[in-house]
């Protein structure tokens, strides 16, 4: 019997960079952010440059790695994680090249890039190799939050080793009870004479919980002092190193943090999912970030690194997303099956591509505009991030605009990027027809990676809370306010244009539901109708991400309208702009018109799956 | 030691399935991404190589400038080549339908007579007409030695390289004394091609071109670029080529099935006359 074929070491990653240039400085026009505060050291000659050379970079040393990382998974040898093959060199080369730091303070090293440049090179580095992008992308995020809370010598000792991969870094929240309910975290931590705290207890599904490829880890953890409240106001963030440094950075002491166990998951097996157990031998030490000071205010130093963790998560679905359409239409270009459906009765006729048929077309046109659109929103909340960056101490009023503005994109973008994000993955193995569903394509393995998308960093139910419970209402439901002006007033500009004129009008029916279902909610919580608030909360978080996206997808095919005007016949970016008017014309045809369909449910109120007695759902 | 690098800008290789022809036969490259011929980005990883000591690449142990001939578009190039590690670029402004290969090597020669590197490195050939005619005709205007098809370089020290020469099924090592202009192929930059007189000889670099770090992208504005009139350096600015029209070449005509080697045999006896 012949074993399987090895699994190649090629890189499949793909990604269209006339679009990520199409996104900066046509439609958001980054350029005008650039060349002052705080964003002096940034032109477009540096963008397009550092666009170019990381998808180089990705495909060349990352990409490679995705499918063997995936076949050979981690293990555990003597007590410590081994990641896959080639990880701790990718690891060192990340860090050469620089592209963690693009948006990290010049303080710490980093080239303080715009948030709309670095969302794109995430894009990238995620897409090419998923797993191995969970690694820097923690120790990144918890360098971020000792950088936002620590005191002026925990920064100093850890953001800049941190962000530069000289140590790794993990958020451990989950425990085995306490996995979306935060607040039922078991671990403790006494407080010593010298201010330091002993840590026990053990955390769950923590990515990149040990690791191979930094000399420290530091592990951010959850954990209630003796004495504190119950729930999630008694939590405290510590600083719990793997081997304690000194305050030079050489390391001493291990600070026993045993990895117990790492989960065989659906996907994403390159990157270590650890149960961690802190303290086994009570000689685990941790220190509260930002010093005593800040006893019990976990959650809310929490709340605030969730932003960016969440932002990443829906860029995640969309980068595997976008690489899994752009493989589809490769393949589909080149597979030749059945004859045109002209000839379909003549055997004889030639065999024609599949890209002619048109269910595959369907396909391809579906997945485009779902990549493109979800793409354009994450700029827009990354551009909106910049504009508070450039605004800030200059223009208030406005400044707190754009940060309504994120506050409100960022369930959406972690919702929509993730959910859709694998749907679009299913979608390409389905234009592969069987081959989609072996390992000699890359699609199966970005749908096994991408399920995870929707579940950590707050489930998709969690980020529909998020949103009605919490970002509707923000600043008394100005953010939300301000938002459906944004969208009235693109609408108003383009009712009555020749092309996007029916698209346009498309978006007011879609915007006037959301503004009503809004309205509907609010009223369910005044009435005292909450039950139906959770029932209905994911429905609504989708209608308006749809909302968004045909928004943003239509502003795109404006702008591409206008440039086309002055391009030549046969030039490429014709085509590429007539690319761009149709996937926002097949998203206002058959995506918008759902969202005043999905008010009309929401209207009807409808409680059978509240009603439904437990014992009804099955007789098992 | 002072390398000049010249660079030939192209339309992007990876997509010359693209170019038209016009009724004229004139090559139409609009909407393809101005680049590097790829054999000069191997020239300039093989100067950059040559100029550190292995280990450290970011010590530079020499001066590396990067030239070519083009529009002030070219500039962006000419910028990335300085974030993958060249410490100086020169434009001399020029459009392609003004230049040959000969002028550019006139061009090149007033350049180096300013310039005066220790070595030009160039790749064999660009790849938009496969000419490879600019580094035979600047060494021949210079009357210096060179060295065409390089594999490998070694210095030895600061007076002579020892180059290897691929010709067919061989390499021919030379040692050519500097000033002197040597072209490059690909395998210039596999690991243990090039090694400077500062690096160990079991060195071995990752294969192919460096990448330029983010750091290095965000400095490369900060480094010196100049232009040139063309006409400073090459005064006459007659060409000595001129291009008739171009066509794609044949369509391949359908193949035959045959039905049994006695056919086949047959066929290639009597129609393709080749056995």
């Amino acid at each position: 019997m012949s074993s399987p074929k090895p699994i190649q070491a090629i890189n499949r990653y793909k990604a269209d960079l006339r679009e990520l240039q199409f996104l900066l400085f046509e439609q958001f026009r980054l350029q005008e952010l650039l060349g002052k505060a705080p964003f002096e050291n940034w032109g477009e000659e540096e963008i397009r440059s550092t666009l170019s050379e990381c998808y180089r970079w990705v495909r060349e040393v990352i990409g490679p790695l995705n499918a063997p990382a995936d076949a050979q998974g981690c293990r555990i040898d003597d007590g410590r994680v081994k990641t896959p093959t080639g990880f701790q060199d990718a690891w060192k080369k990340l860090y050469e090249a620089g592209w963690k730091a693009i948006a990290v303070d010049p303080e710490y090293g980093g080239a303080g890039a715009p948030h709309a440049l670095q969302v794109l090179i995430e894009e990238m580095i995620s897409g090419a190799n998923t797993a191995f992008a969970m690694y820097p992308g923690l120790a990144f995020g918890a360098a971020e939050v000792i950088e936002s809370f620590g005191t002026p010598e925990q920064k100093h000792l850890y953001c800049g080793r941190m962000f530069g991969g000289q140590w790794g870094g993990t958020m451990c929240l989950t425990e085995p009870q306490a996995g979306s309910d935060v607040g039922s975290a078991k671990t403790t931590a006494s407080r010593n004479p010298d201010g330091s705290y002993v840590i026990r207890g053990t955390k769950l599904f923590i990515s990149g919980g040990d690791h191979d490829l930094a000399e420290n880890i530091i592990h951010l953890v959850l954990a209630r002092v003796d004495g504190a409240p119950a729930g999630t106001k008694g939590l405290t963030l510590f600083i719990v190193p793997r081997i304690r440094p000194s305050a030079d950075g050489s390391l001493g002491e291990f600070n026993d943090v045993d990895v117990a166990n790492i989960e065989h998951k659906m996907g994403i097996n390159g990157s270590a999912t650890c149960m961690l157990n802190f303290g086994d031998n009570g000689a685990c030490l941790g220190w509260p970030v930002g010093g005593e000071a800040k006893i019990n205010q976990g959650m809310p130093q929490m709340f605030k690194l969730m932003n960016s963790a969440r932002i990443a998560v829906g860029v995640q679905g969309l980068s595997v997303a976008s690489s899994a359409f752009l493989n589809a239409l490769e393949y589909s270009k080149e597979r030749k099956q059945g004859s045109a459906i002209t000839h379909w009765k003549d055997a004889t006729a030639p065999r024609v591509p599949i890209l002619e048929h048109a269910d595959v077309r369907r396909m391809l046109l579906d997945m485009k505009s779902r990549v493109e659109g979800i793409r354009a929103l994450a700029v827009k909340l990354a551009h909106h991030q910049d504009q508070v960056r450039a605004l800030t101490g200059k223009d208030e009023q406005k400044a707190a605009y754009h940060q309504g503005q994120v506050d409100l994109l960022v369930p959406l973008v972690k919702a929509y990027g993730s959910d859709q994000g694998f749907r679009v993955c299913e979608t390409a193995i389905q234009t592969y027809g069987g081959v989609g569903y072996t390992k000699d394509f890359p699609v199966e393995q970005y749908c096994r990676d991408a399920k995870i998308f929707s579940i950590y960093e707050g489930t998709n139910g969690i980020q529909a809370m998020d949103l009605v419970g919490r970002k509707l209402g923000q600043a008394g439901g100005a953010n939300l306010q301000a938002y459906l002006a944004d969208v009235a007033q693109f609408v108003q500009k383009y009712s009555g244009d020749a092309t996007l004129g029916g698209a346009a009008k498309a978006l007011g029916l879609a915007q006037e539901a959301l503004g009503g279902s809004a309205m509907r909610m609010l009223m369910w919580f005044q009435t005292g109708n909450v039950g139906m608030v959770p029932l209905q909360g994911n429905r609504f978080l989708e209608m308006m991400a749809e909302t968004t996206v045909g928004w943003m997808l239509l502003q795109g095919a404006a702008i591409a309208l206008e440039k086309k005007k002055s391009v030549a016949a046969g030039h490429p970016d014709a085509a590429f702009y007539d690319g761009k008017v149709a996937a926002a014309l097949y998203y206002a045809r058959n995506v918008l018109p759902g969202v005043e369909f999905k008010a009309r449910l929401m209207g009807d109120e409808d409680k059978s799956p509240l009603d439904i007695a437990d014992a009804s759902f099955a007789t098992v | 030691m002072k390398i000049l690098v010249a660079v030939k800008r192209v339309a992007d290789p990876e997509n010359l399935n693209k170019i038209k022809l016009s009724a004229q036969g004139k090559i139409d490259t609009t909407g393809l991404e101005p680049k590097a011929s790829p054999y000069d980005d191997y020239a300039l990883e093989a100067a950059l190589r040559l100029t550190e000591n292995g280990t450290n690449t970011k010590a530079r142990l020499g001066e590396v400038v990067v030239v070519t001939f083009g529009p002030k578009e070219a500039e962006s190039m000419l910028r990335a080549m300085l974030g993958t590690g060249a410490d100086r670029a020169i434009r001399v402004d020029a459009t392609d339908d003004v230049l040959d290969g000969d002028l550019v090597a006139r061009g090149l020669k007033a350049l180096v007579d300013k310039e005066k590197p220790d070595l030009v490195l160039l790749g064999y050939q660009q790849v938009e007409s496969e000419s490879a005619q600019v580094g035979a005709q600047l060494a021949e205007y210079l009357g210096w030695p060179q060295v065409t098809f390089a594999g490998s370089i070694k210095s030895e020290d600061d007076r002579a390289l020892v180059v290897g020469r691929e010709v067919e099924g061989a390499t021919a090592q030379l040692r050519a004394t500097l000033p002197a202009v040597v072209t490059v192929l690909d395998k210039i930059v596999k690991p243990k091609s090039v090694q400077s007189k500062h690096t160990s000889a079991t060195h071995a670099y990752p294969e192919g071109v460096r990448f330029a770090a983010l750091m290095a992208i965000m400095a490369a504005k900060k480094k010196p670029l100049a232009e040139v009139k063309l006409a400073e350096l090459a005064p006459d600015a007659t060409l000595k080529v001129h291009y008739g029209a171009a066509e794609l070449p044949p369509k391949r005509a359908a193949g035959v099935k045959v039905k049994d080697v006695k056919e086949l045999v047959s066929k290639l006896k009597t129609e393709a006359k080749v056995i």
